[in-house]
């Protein structure tokens, strides 16, 4: 308990210095300022976002990436409330009721409760962090090649299950993210692999680049197949803050998606992206009139936030302590981790406690900008989000050209943008979902690295996975979570989930 | 494994079968794949070569679009959609002009031209609004990427040499 305090000290200290603060505040409000942005989710602003924080140090810099990964959450949400057009998978169920209540005059009491139930969300989630990030740390030292390896097998196995549509696709694209992750140098025997002979493959392909293309470019292109069908909201938001009734009643729904969206975040395989809709399944089903719901409920715009915000938030724990992002955007931070020489995992918190600390710390103080920032600025979103189509593309075109050149500035990664860009059209087209291929490519070098070790540690028996018991039971869950996924009745329950 | 809502459209006949056409594609990326590491030793279990997983994940997808496939023929799916060609052709052409010009010309062309290009990709583009819209991008761009964030982009080295 001293240590928690002691931690979460030191944490403020460094999250609380002058330059520290600017660029969480700078990073929620570019984060926001994009994230706004129609079809730009978290993945596409980060990866937009990576080259800013190139400039500063790792501490600062991380700090200034989860403010930008907080705002794109918060900009996708406000999108959704006033526009009806979801940022990325999360803020679907937002759309429901939050954008009926614009159309009820009160967008403002949405965008008010959504920030407020973030903010309560974010509190917990941090203080969970903080809380288990120590003794989950002494755990991963623990783990051997074998359970890294097993760990990631269920990881993907939920990220199957959780995937909208068939598994059999889901399974597709795991394999396919996998085979992709295989591109570039090996990292035994330093030859290279399926990179055709292009140079600019031999160090595999840039996880930027690719979220870039299949969630950026691709998007882009599909909203270009609609018509546009965007309807701002017109006139007024109303005032911001909610009633006290208002409050009394998002209060319960608040802490509930609390606990569910920190649970669910925590687990590998993407679960966060489940807890908004878990969150509103939950409130409709405790309502007393379930019949409010889609029609501009408020419990439906507060818990399925506070459930985002949370599973958002508690995602970090499986990066931070076990070096596994468990979803694109933690991916994402692996790689600007990278590129400032920090290595994600066990070790980051007993070498450099002030950087784990700070980035902690500086995840409440995020929170608490996001609230200050947003609320005087919605009326500047509204405008933003005035702009027509036609030109907005050309724009987020513009920065994601820019961004993705100025990760290495090598024009290489530009026409790789590109072609994933039509790959990602093409998986649309094909109604194959890139959610799981982008998670099998995030852990598929980890993968390989860990089952060779082990293998190699075992004289090549499989058995090794069986024998130690930890790998063991977490194979057996990623198992049981794929049959279960494949049998008839819960397949359809999956159905009628991803329905609502 | 059709959806309830589609499966009144497995009518439609077998090429033309969205699973149908995906299965064909993932094993086509398979056997292309597998092409492509050919040359890669496997190695044993017990000290894997670098082809052991390239080739052996080629092959298991080979077989699951295989079995896309077979589900397209029993299950039946919707029909694949129609593809358009304009907004691919422009905004990709718009990225990859972006690219092409950036280190030559610098951003002061690429910009612009970037804009011109894509903006093509909507049916509703006009001309004026286009080019006004790309210089005032691009200042906006320069003013935040390299004035205020210092980010090595080439701004115009023919003109001024960085």
């Amino acid at each position: 308990m001293f240590d928690l305090i002691g931690n979460l000290g030191l944490g403020f200290a460094t999250a609380l210095s002058p330059s520290n603060l600017a660029l969480c505040f700078l990073g929620c409000l570019v984060g926001t300022l994009i994230g706004v942005l129609p079809g730009v989710g978290p993945i596409a602003t980060i990866a937009m976002l990576l080259p800013l924080t190139f400039k500063v140090d790792p501490t600062g810099a991380l700090i200034m990436l989860a403010g930008i990964y907080y705002g794109a959450q918060y900009g996708g949400s406000t999108t959704a409330i006033l526009v009806n057009i979801p940022g990325e998978a999360t803020a679907v169920v937002t759309t429901l009721d939050g954008h009926a209540m614009a159309r009820n005059g009160q967008a403002g009491i949405a965008l008010g409760i959504a920030a407020i139930g973030s903010f309560f969300a974010g509190t917990v989630a941090t203080l969970i962090i903080a809380a288990i990030g120590a003794p989950l740390t002494k755990l991963a030292l623990l783990f051997g090649p074998a359970e890294y390896f097993g760990l990631m097998v269920l990881g993907l196995g939920l990220a199957i299950v959780l995937a909208r549509g068939s598994v059999l696709k889901a399974v597709i694209m795991v394999v396919l993210g996998l085979l992709l992750s295989t591109v570039g140098t090996d990292l035994e025997t330093g030859q290279e692999r399926l990179t055709l002979g292009l140079q600019d493959l031999s160090d595999g392909v840039d996880f930027a680049v690719l979220a870039m293309g299949v969630f950026g470019i691709a998007e882009i292109l599909r909203n270009l197949e609609s018509p546009e069908a965007r309807a701002v909201v017109r006139g007024h938001i109303g005032r911001l803050l909610p009633s006290l009734a208002d409050l009394k009643r998002s209060f319960g729904p608040i802490v509930r998606a609390t606990g569910l969206g920190s649970v669910l975040g925590i687990l590998p395989g993407n679960g966060a992206v489940l807890a908004p809709f878990a969150s509103y399944t939950l409130e409709k089903k405790l309502a007393k009139d379930p019949s409010r719901f889609g029609r501009g409920a408020i419990e439906g715009v507060a818990g399925p936030e506070a459930a985002n915000n949370a599973g958002a938030q508690t995602a970090f724990i499986p990066l931070l302590t076990l070096g596994i992002p468990p979803n694109a955007v933690m991916a994402l931070m692996v790689g600007a981790m990278t590129i400032h020489g920090v290595i994600p995992g066990p070790l980051v918190m007993t070498k450099s406690p002030a950087l784990f600390w700070g980035m902690i710390a500086s995840m409440w103080i995020g929170n608490l900008m996001l609230l200050i920032i947003n609320l005087p600025l919605i009326g500047l979103w509204v405008r933003l989000l005035k702009v027509p189509y036609r030109l907005m593309f050309t724009i987020i075109l513009l920065f994601c050209c820019i961004g993705i050149y100025s990760i290495n500035n090598n024009p290489a990664d530009v026409y790789f943008t590109a072609f994933f860009g039509f790959v990602g059209y093409a998986l649309i087209k094909l109604g194959l979902e890139p959610a799981p291929m982008l998670l099998g490519f995030v852990l598929g070098r980890l993968m390989e690295e860990k089952l060779r070790q082990a293998l190699a540690l075992s004289d090549g028996s499989f058995m090794t996975f069986v024998e130690r018991p930890v790998s063991a039971v977490l194979l057996v869950l990623a198992l049981a979570v794929i049959v279960v996924a494949v049998l008839p009745a819960v397949r359809k329950g999956r159905e009628e989930a991803f329905q609502e | 494994m059709a959806n309830a809502e589609n499966s009144n459209s497995s009518s439609s006949p077998l090429p033309w079968r969205q699973d149908f056409f995906g299965g064909l594609v993932i094993i086509a990326v398979a056997v292309f794949a597998f092409w492509a590491g050919a040359d890669l030793p496997v190695g044993t279990f017990g000290g894997m070569g670098p082809g052991m997983l390239p080739k052996g994940l080629a092959v298991l997808l080979g077989l699951l679009g295989a079995l896309l496939i077979l589900d397209a023929r029993l299950e039946g799916g919707p029909r694949l959609e129609r593809w358009s060609l304009r907004g691919p052709v422009f905004v990709l052409g718009a990225i990859v002009a972006f690219g092409l010009t950036v280190r030559p010309l610098g951003l002061v062309v690429a910009g612009p031209l970037a804009v011109i290009i894509a903006a093509f990709a909507s049916d509703e583009v006009r001309w004026g609004e286009t080019i006004v819209l790309g210089i005032v991008m691009t200042v906006f761009c320069i003013g935040l990427f390299k004035l205020a964030l210092g980010l090595p982009i080439p701004l115009a080295p023919w003109l001024i040499g960085y």
